[in-house]
């Protein structure tokens, strides 16, 4: 019976603690900056490495580049940039890989739809998504990341 | 005198208390189980077939989903595989980080699991307690390395990220605070007679059947046998630090939560002392920019919060392993289960289950 | 990310970038190949004074093991015996496998060797033949050694262990189950891991998925 009873003490003086629970749904969460969200892409940055995709675990990344429309300049710039969230693992190696930090993580993670074909999400909505953008990208890895 | 006829039940693949997608096959006389088969695979993504595939930082992330709430163990454990195949180098601090990450890892996985095991038999109360200390942690984690469970933090040659300002100081704080808090679960829970109506005696065994069936972690050092690999066979950097291994007597079910509860307890003691001895510097070593790995092949285990976690690399010289192989201590320690439920009462399936503590992510990998 | 300077200057740069890329890349390599010259050299230096010193400090334990294997089991059971020395001179012995359950029991028993933990178990296909890894390990000694045993691809099969370490069990079903190797002596041999219909063996070199999609 000690036990118990005194069992129930904690329980009794935790009732009148403070309250410890998020209003989810109707409060958004605060993430802290690291925080791995969806991606924003900037297609003025790209440069068309092809890194980010040649990283990606699980080859959620697809990318097409075209020759440069300006003939001063040479190389090329992205035409189409895609990628493909149901796959996606968020695990961050393709914001580390760009030499350009072309794409970079938002803290933004609300991804649900009523349609898998919607989460296939390209250029223009990943550029959209401008919002909450990570302020620090990489602090302790070189440019270029480990590959 | 009446006679039962046997039944064949089936526990799982969706049963709430065998946390994940995992079957027993019971057979039953009466209450009492007579035989039991468990059956897995449910969950098998080929992990090891996967990396083969994969260069050594793509895998990275693969490993966060195997024993999914300790990750960072499991990226220690690939990480140390093939800087030990390398023979790279780790700067100080990105060793004092990942340390204090496995340790705090620790934590939140055996906390985790004590607000599981009392939910599996009928305690509903801890699971919040837990869940309310262990989310500390996971914000922790968060604010370290942008994801709250799949970390993918650590990198061979160091850590991705530097602690961010005042991350340590949270550290110590948290120490602080969950010193107390674990006496408080001690007072709600240890002591509680219905509680050890339910656990002291069962799923006993002794230290020379948990060494014949490889089991490790709690459930090897439940049954008296002094094996801690961090204090045995150190890794890492856990010779600079104090600590006691504690070891039960009888091997059943309540020594491995005892074993479980004061492991907590140590792992704030080895946190006490790294987060003072934290050295300023690079986090990341002097690595080469594409990750061939020389010819051959390395073993490399360390103490999860299961078990022994294995990693053992064959390298053909080439930036993607030759084969991967994983010692999964869920896997291994599960093996023990039929043995341990023949004879047993039918509700004591859960409270033995729950005791050995597996990850089904893991078992199957 | 906000700077506008150097967003602006990216495209007409990537001509003297790529140079100046190309340049650091061939330092970078001339600095490595001077690294690896050096290492090598030290290498020699040390391989010329070493023998004398003490090749490692596993050798006498791995001589021991052999000698004792040579002994009790059967005078061509060992194949071959090295000290691995990436993997923190850990000893290798490669045992025949017509020996190798013999061979286990007296790791087990006999006293000084006393390897009654087996941490590891697993299977590699190394395309030319298919290798069993054993890691071992004495908790009383705390010291460890790794036993392969090599079968062939066609018709693979080695004795099982189970008998001697029951550890083996659910380890050598998963390693009959994608590398599918035979373990005669096996209790309860059937797949783990896979549907028991599935056809062909996933971790073998030449496995082709059904669905790549998949």
């Amino acid at each position: 019976m000690k036990g118990i009873v005194k069992g129930l003490g904690v329980t009794l003086k935790s009732m009148v603690e403070k309250k410890i629970t998020y209003a989810y749904p109707d409060v958004p969460l605060e993430m802290p900056d690291r925080f791995r969200g969806i991606q924003h892409f900037d297609p003025e940055k790209c440069i068309v490495c092809n890194q980010c995709a040649r990283i990606c675990p699980t080859d959620c990344i697809t990318l097409t580049g075209k020759p440069n429309p300006d003939p001063e300049k040479k190389g090329k710039v992205i035409d189409t940039y895609d990628i493909n969230f149901e796959i996606c693992i968020l695990c961050d190696l393709c914001t580390e890989v760009c030499p350009t930090e072309a794409i970079v993580m938002t803290n933004n993670f609300e991804l649900s739809t009523y349609s898998r074909d919607e989460l296939f999400k390209n250029l223009q909505w990943l550029n959209d998504n401008n919002t909450n953008i990570r302020k620090e990208n990489n602090s302790a890895m070189d440019k270029g990341g480990a590959k | 005198m009446i006679r039962t006829e046997e039944l064949l039940l089936n526990v799982g693949p969706q049963h709430p208390s065998t946390h994940g997608v995992f079957r027993i096959i019971v057979k039953l006389d009466g209450e009492v189980i007579t035989e039991a088969t468990p059956v897995m695979g449910y969950l098998h993504r080929g992990t090891e077939k996967l990396a083969e595939n994969l260069t050594y930082t793509q895998i990275i992330p693969y490993t966060d989903r195997m024993d999914y709430v300790a990750a960072m163990t499991n990226n220690y454990v690939i990480c140390n595989a093939v800087e030990t195949l390398m023979g790279l180098e780790i700067p100080e601090r990105a060793q004092y980080l990942r340390l204090i990450v496995m340790e705090l890892q620790r934590i939140a996985s055996h906390m985790l699991w004590w607000g599981t095991y009392l939910l599996d038999i009928g305690a509903m109360s801890p699971f919040l307690f837990a869940f309310r200390d262990r989310e500390m942690i996971i914000n922790m984690f968060n604010e370290l390395c942008g994801a709250r469970l799949t970390y993918n933090y650590m990198r061979i040659g160091g850590v991705k990220w530097d602690a961010p300002d005042g991350w340590i100081d949270k550290v110590r704080d948290y120490v602080k605070y969950m010193k107390e808090k674990l006496n408080q679960y001690h007072d709600l829970v240890t002591g509680n007679e219905i509680f050890l109506a339910r656990i002291k005696g069962i799923g006993a065994y002794d230290g020379k059947t948990a060494i014949e069936y490889g089991l490790s972690g709690a459930n090897l050092r439940g049954s008296g046998v002094q094996w801690d690999l961090r204090k045995n066979q150190p890794y890492c950097i856990y010779d600079r630090f104090e600590f006691d291994v504690p070891v039960g007597k009888n091997g059943d079910c309540f020594d491995r939560y005892n074993v479980r509860m004061e492991e907590i307890r140590q792992s704030l003691r080895i946190l006490e002392q790294a987060v003072e001895q934290v050295p300023e510097g690079e986090t990341m070593g002097k690595v080469p920019r594409v990750l061939r790995v020389p010819e051959g092949e390395a073993y490399s285990r360390i103490e999860s919060p299961r078990g022994e976690i294995g990693c053992y690399i064959v390298s053909r010289g080439k930036d993607k392993p030759f084969r991967l192989k994983f010692r999964r201590p869920s896997f291994v320690n599960l093996q023990i289960l039929p043995k341990l439920l023949v004879g047993e009462n039918m509700t004591n399936l859960i409270t033995i289950l729950g005791g050995i503590d597996i990850v089904v992510g893991e078992v199957d990998c | 990310m906000s700077d506008e300077n150097k967003e602006s200057a990216k495209p007409p740069m990537t001509d003297e970038e790529r140079a100046a890329k190309i340049k650091a890349a061939e330092e970078a390599r001339a600095a490595r190949a001077a690294a690896k010259q050096a290492e090598a050299a030290a290498a020699g230096g040390d391989g010329e004074e070493a023998p004398p010193k003490q090749p490692s400090p596993n050798q006498p334990k791995l001589d021991r093991i052999v000698q004792l294997i040579t002994e009790h089991v059967n005078a061509d059971a060992v194949e071959e015996s090295f000290i691995n020395e990436r993997d923190r001179d850990l000893p290798y012995v490669i045992i025949k496998a017509e020996h190798w359950v013999t061979s286990a029991q007296l790791l087990r028993d006999e006293p000084s060797l006393h390897f009654n933990y087996l941490r590891n178990l697993s299977g590699v296909d190394q395309e030319t033949h298919i290798e069993v890894v054993y890691h071992l390990l004495s908790l009383d000694h705390v010291h460890e050694v790794c036993v392969k045993v090599k079968t062939e691809r066609d018709a693979a099969s080695v004795p099982s262990v189970t008998p001697v370490w029951p550890t083996a069990n659910w380890n050598e079903r998963e390693v009959f189950d994608l590398l599918g190797v035979d373990f005669p002596g096996h209790p309860d041999l059937r797949r783990i891991m896979m549907p028991d219909d599935w056809v062909g063996y996933p971790l073998r070199k030449d496995y082709e998925p059904l669905d790549p999609e998949v």
